[in-house]
């Protein structure tokens, strides 16, 4: 029988994310479903690094006096991990409500959400500074 | 005082500026004198900066005597003589010769985007500075990171920055392509950090030099089909922050659609991430030919392209985004070819382009200011109206094309010497045509707005040219002969740049 540990659960979620993630951004022509399926590859990174730091039973990384120092390094967790994810939330964030901002911009201008209408090669030709 | 000091003030004083001219943006007076004091400092902070390293949240390595604290005996018996005293436990900038010459140019040119965003605006937006002083600090801490998560951090500001000086530019479907250029942007950005947490995963490290110490230590397998992965996501990342092919479309629009100050940094981000992420990618995955392959391949494609494209173009902002896109595919072939001497040479050319390209957007600038248009079609005889802007945008496109004594001749000269060496004389004889091809794009950009008759329904503003934009190419087509005619001011210490990046 397969057993399923944590950490695998973990990566398998998160390769799922991303593969949603995309096939959202690709196949969706709706601007939100693209946001979203943006941020799901975010989150699915996210989730990732968050496996990778994971260790079964461990102990966060503070030594404290008492601890016996083979001990520690054998239960302590990595932490550079979750301190990437930490900053890697903020930077998602941001991005998240700049997208939707832009978005809510783009549909009072033009009253749709459509990806192949707002940015289409069509559209997307139309440079002009006069 | 110890040198070193300056290495976080390149990326502490942009940041500083920005804030403050965006907390002061009602008082005009105020915010254009600190914009100026903090421009003038971008490029002089490294020539003052001493060589060397400077740590951040943490310590030097143990065998600098990093730490001083004393470690209990069970971990220094486990620590001593093992690799682990190499490793870098903080955020590390590296400041070298190459990267001195570097932050110089990519200094001199923020410095002029940001002059010229203060002198020619009626009223000074603090916003636009913002954004054009945290673009600058983004930069400088990409050119001195030797942390690869620290320099994605800076990989997201920047994005975000870039889709804000083309917000603010009001030229029309700015929107549009700044959500664009985000939603592409989130693919690239969450890629680049998934191989970053791969590599992290393999090397326990996030520091450059300790994953190279931890690769090629034995310690895994370089072949790991995980690695290899992580460095396809990695150039994934790359290609997206520079604008290679299939980014070259997007990347070439957001060009178009900045105003000639926010365009000079915005080809910055490119040009910089081309270098700094390419010379990643070469460190960690030297060893793969496949990936020098990958690298060479993408480069090439983005020169046929970016030139190609430029041809069939009927507007001139568009005609320089491509150009400027081709011309990061000579960068990419220095840096694909892999030797020592064709590294010098695509970072020599990297830091050409800074340059030029900046030189033609300021000049192409003030081909907008007298006629409101960028549509070729529509323009002529602006010879008349702007000879000395005329004849220095002139003078840019030949630079930019290789036309000797100027800087841009000596890097592609030596790109063809090392696809020589290299035993691939097609790819120069490629390099020598595609030289070539830019040249006509230029004359025929050059009859098109300055020599053709004027179209009659062409209204040329009567208000003379701004000064500050003539005095600005004039410097920078000084220093581009300068280096020209004296490259080895710049080369020699690119070269040690170089040597630093195969050094195992």
């Amino acid at each position: 029988m397969v057993v399923i540990t944590v950490q695998l659960g973990a990566l398998i979620t998160a390769a799922l994310l991303m593969v949603i993630g995309t096939i959202a951004l690709v196949y969706f022509d709706n601007v939100v479903k693209k946001i979203i399926g943006a941020a799901f590859i975010g989150d699915g990174v996210n989730l990732l690094l968050v496996a990778l730091g994971y260790k079964a039973g461990g102990i966060s990384y503070i030594f404290l006096q008492n601890m016996e120092v083979n001990s520690f390094l054998g239960q302590a967790a990595y932490p550079l991990s979750f301190a990437l994810v930490l900053t890697s939330i903020v930077i998602g964030a941001s991005t998240l409500a700049v997208m939707l901002a832009l978005t809510v911009v783009l549909y009072k201008r033009h009253g749709t959400l459509s990806a192949s209408t707002l940015l289409g090669d069509d559209r997307m030709g139309e440079d002009n500074n006069e | 005082m110890d040198g070193t000091i300056f290495l976080p003030l390149m990326v502490v004083i942009p940041i500083l500026c920005a804030i403050l001219v965006n907390l002061l943006h009602g008082t005009q007076t105020i915010t254009k004198i600190i914009a100026v004091i903090g421009a003038i400092c971008l490029p002089v902070v490294p020539l003052v900066a001493t060589y060397g390293n400077s740590f951040f949240g943490g310590y030097a390595p143990l065998i600098e005597g990093g730490f001083t604290a004393s470690l209990p005996d069970a971990v220094n018996s486990l620590v001593s003589g093992t690799i682990l005293e190499l490793f870098h436990p903080a955020i590390t900038y590296s400041f070298g010769p190459g990267q001195q010459v570097i932050l110089f140019v990519l200094g001199l040119v923020a410095m002029c985007a940001i002059i010229l965003s203060v002198a020619e605006t009626k009223k000074t937006s603090g916003v636009y500075l913002y954004l054009l002083f945290m673009l600058s600090a983004a930069l400088m801490a990409f050119t001195l990171t030797d942390d690869i998560f620290n320099l994605y951090v800076f990989f997201e500001i920047a994005a975000l920055v870039q889709v804000g000086l083309i917000l603010v530019s009001r030229v029309k479907g700015n929107y549009e392509t700044g959500l664009k250029y985000m939603l592409l942007g989130e693919i690239g950005g969450s890629f680049m950090l998934l191989g970053i947490g791969l590599l992290l995963g393999l090397t326990g490290n996030v520091n450059i030099t300790d994953i190279v110490m931890v690769i090629h230590s034995g310690a895994i397998d370089p072949y790991n089909p995980v690695l290899l992965f992580a460095a396809g996501m990695l150039i994934y990342g790359w290609l997206y922050a520079t604008g290679l092919p299939p980014f070259n479309s997007i990347k070439s629009e957001i060009y178009s659609k900045g105003l000639p100050s926010g365009s000079i940094l915005l080809q910055s981000f490119s040009v910089i991430a081309c270098i700094t992420i390419g010379l990643i990618i070469l460190r960690i995955f030297a060893y793969s030919s496949t990936v020098q392959m990958v690298v060479l391949a993408v480069s090439v494609l983005a020169m046929i392209l970016g030139i190609c494209l430029a041809m069939v173009q009927d507007d001139y902002k568009r005609i320089i985004a491509y150009l400027a896109v081709g011309e990061l595919g000579y960068i990419g072939v220095g840096l694909g070819l892999g030797s020592a001497y064709s590294i010098t040479a695509g970072l020599f050319q990297a830091v050409n382009e800074l340059m030029v390209t900046s030189l033609l957007f300021v000049g192409f600038g003030l081909v907008l200011y007298k006629a409101r248009t960028s549509k070729i079609s529509k323009l002529g005889g602006l010879l008349e109206y702007m000879p000395v802007g005329a004849l220095l945008t002139v003078l840019a496109g030949f630079a930019m094309a290789g036309v000797p004594p100027f800087n841009v001749f000596q890097s592609k000269y030596m790109l063809v010497q090392a696809a020589m060496v290299a035993g691939i004389p097609e790819l120069a004889v490629i390099m020598i045509i595609l030289s070539i091809v830019t040249f006509l794009a230029f004359l025929r950009i050059a009859y098109a707005v300055f020599l053709k008759p004027k179209p009659e329904e062409l209204e040329v503003s009567k208000s003379s040219v701004p000064r500050t934009s003539i005095a600005i190419m004039v410097i920078l087509i000084i220093v581009c002969l300068v280096i020209g005619l004296m490259p080895d001011i710049v080369v020699s210490q690119l070269g040690q740049l170089a040597l630093t990046t195969l050094a195992i």
